[in-house]
């Protein structure tokens, strides 16, 4: 990492997946090959095309040599982002953010709760709970997407992690469509119609399916303090100074972006 | 006490500035500022400066980086902020007490944000007593002493026929000792500072503050506001910034500059969505972190009584007034 946390480094996109339509994940590495920092599961990076913009994203995966961000085109940066071919050199900073409480995590089973792209920074957890595999408990991923083509990680939803032991995966999608033999559903609803007894969860997605798992999971009485989410906000800095991420007295890019469910409901709900 | 003959000031300052850059307050068309010292120019001494000196440590725009590209390849190279000795001379007791403020957000809590603090280490504080409160002004309500600045290496006192100089830092013994010269001991008193016009009373603010997020208050107080942002531009504590670029051909800089809370593109997101959509959210924010939120992660708060937003703001947007709102508000 460079001295002054402001300026990046050079990274290279070294790798880039067409996820959904709308989705890439691009493998960063820096220009010499390396992994451009370790960071914890459910950390942040700051990714730019300095001609474009730089904009904070959550790491999705990380092999030795590289970080993954999966990254939906929305905006201005996003759009040249997906505009750019393998080999594009690019500024990379960080890592910013708490990540997950991995030593709280420890020893629990584990309810994944993903949504569209949502899915992104609980992936990072549940890859280093797969490496740990002995130090956690049995995991269930609950997933969904508007249709089978917006369902991102394909392969780890249907190949690599139902292989893993003591671990289900559960996908559905929006609406039914030709071809598709799984589950239709919301998320929220197929959480409940799954009737986990409570357990400690990892939750992420559109804000109205947050907020719909979220009346679910309390009306199947899990705990608020072991209801875990990661929220976005609009950031520049990433470091709690350039003010735009705060929830009350917290900055989402320093304090967050994890939070229980019990610490948001003693802030304001601003975000 | 050590002091110097009101119309030798100026020989002081450009003896300071020729071991450091000195930076005063002057009338510039008409607006008050601190600018480097100039011989040739008249010291704006009567009143605070329109400007807080808050630019001189943070800049409203200050590049960051360079980089150029090539096909997919990219350079980038940070750019070095010169380390150049200073001196800001006349800070007011208000304007002292912000600096502390802005250390608390550049320099601590995990980062150091290093354009800051480069030129925050080199820079030497010296404080202007007030003997006259504007009609804008409220520090004294605000906790502070307007004869005594927070964290400044020299105090100067306003003795009628003198200016007096009283050393609070080692650094501030030696600019003494430097120019011991010039200046002569005297017998005479600082002049107080005349009863203040404006007062307000901030106890228990910022905790009942902490219950009045949904208050209907907010709805009221913001009906009025414009967005112009112009408080925050004059705030000497306000920090907020933006980072940003320019591109010509293949090569460019990136840049921070001041950024408003006033402004709603300040926390829309790229796919839309904006925690604080309109007015409401976003003057509470400002009067929620200035009151309320800045105690409870700093231990201190983010107003200092200069008065500028309420003098100068268009629709008479009055801190204070709110601050009265909010000790009269009744929460459940």
């Amino acid at each position: 990492m460079n001295a002054n946390p402001l300026v990046p480094i050079r990274g290279r996109i070294i790798k880039i997946v067409q996820e959904t339509p709308d989705v890439k994940t691009f493998h960063v590495s820096t220009v010499d090959g390396e992994k451009p920092f370790a960071p914890k599961p459910g950390q942040l990076a700051m990714l730019s095309l300095p001609q474009t913009g730089e904009a904070m994203f959550s790491i999705t995966s990380q092999g030795p040599n590289h970080l993954e961000l999966a990254i939906k085109e929305v905006g201005q940066l996003t759009g040249a982002l997906h505009q750019v071919e393998e080999g594009q050199e690019c500024g990379i900073r960080g890592p910013y953010g708490n990540g997950f409480p991995l030593d709280y995590l420890k020893g629990k089973d584990l309810l994944f709760i993903g949504g569209g792209i949502g899915l992104a920074p609980v992936r990072s957890l549940i890859n280093y709970c797969i490496e740990h595999r002995a130090d956690f408990g049995k995991m269930h991923v609950v997933y969904g997407a508007r249709s089978v083509a917006d369902l991102v990680f394909k392969e780890d939803l249907f190949e690599n992690w139902p292989k893993v032991e003591n671990m289900e995966v559960y996908t559905t999608i929006d609406r039914p469509e030709e071809g598709w033999t799984g589950h239709v559903a919301f998320v929220p609803a197929y959480v409940e119609e799954l009737a986990f007894k409570p357990m400690t969860t990892v939750t992420c997605g559109p804000p109205i399916m947050i907020k719909f798992v979220l009346q679910a999971l309390a009306r199947m009485g899990f705990n608020d303090a072991d209801v875990i989410t990661t929220l976005e906000m609009r950031m520049k800095c990433g470091i709690g100074k350039c003010g735009r991420c705060n929830i009350g007295s917290l900055y989402v890019c320093l304090d967050g972006p994890v939070f229980t469910l019990e610490q948001l409901k003693k802030l304001p709900p601003e975000y | 006490m050590l002091a110097i003959d009101k119309k030798r000031l100026n020989e002081l300052l450009r003896n300071m500035s020729r071991d450091f850059r000195v930076y005063a307050p002057y009338l510039e068309n008409g607006t008050g500022k601190f600018a480097p010292y100039r011989e040739d120019r008249e010291l704006y001494l009567e009143m605070n400066t329109l400007l807080p000196p808050k630019d001189i440590f943070f800049p409203q725009t200050e590049k960051m980086y360079r980089f150029r590209t090539a096909g997919s390849a990219l350079e980038i190279e940070e750019i070095e902020d010169k380390k150049e000795k200073q001196v800001i001379f006349g800070i007011r007791s208000c304007d002292a007490f912000s600096i502390d403020c802005l250390d608390k957000v550049f320099l601590s809590r995990g980062y150091e944000d290093a354009f800051y603090k480069n030129k925050r280490e080199n820079t030497l504080l010296v404080g202007l007593a007030c003997t006259a409160a504007g009609d804008t002004c409220f520090c004294r309500s605000m906790g502070l002493n307007p004869q005594e600045a927070v964290g400044v290496d020299l105090q100067v006192l306003d003795l009628g026929e003198e200016w007096g100089f009283e050393a609070r830092t080692a650094a501030g013994e030696g600019l003494l000792a430097r120019y011991r010269d010039l200046l002569r001991e005297t017998d005479a008193a600082p002049i107080p500072t005349q009863e203040f016009k404006l007062k307000v009373d901030v106890e228990g603010v910022p905790e009942k503050l902490s219950r009045m997020f949904d208050h209907p208050m907010w709805e009221e107080i913001s009906r009025k506001c414009l967005g112009c942002a112009l408080c925050t531009y004059l705030c000497p504590t306000c920090h907020c910034f933006d980072v940003s670029g320019k591109v010509k051909g293949e090569e460019g800089y990136r840049f921070r500059c001041w950024d408003s809370c006033m402004f709603s593109e300040y926390t829309r997101m790229a796919g839309g969505h904006n925690p604080r959509p309109t007015k409401k959210e976003r003057v509470r924010n400002r009067f929620m972190h200035k009151l309320c939120y800045f105690v409870e992660r700093y231990g201190q708060l983010l107003c200092t009584g200069c008065g500028r937003c309420l003098a100068k703001c268009p629709v008479n947007m009055d801190i204070t007034a709110v601050i009265r709102k909010i000790k009269e508000a009744e929460v459940e």
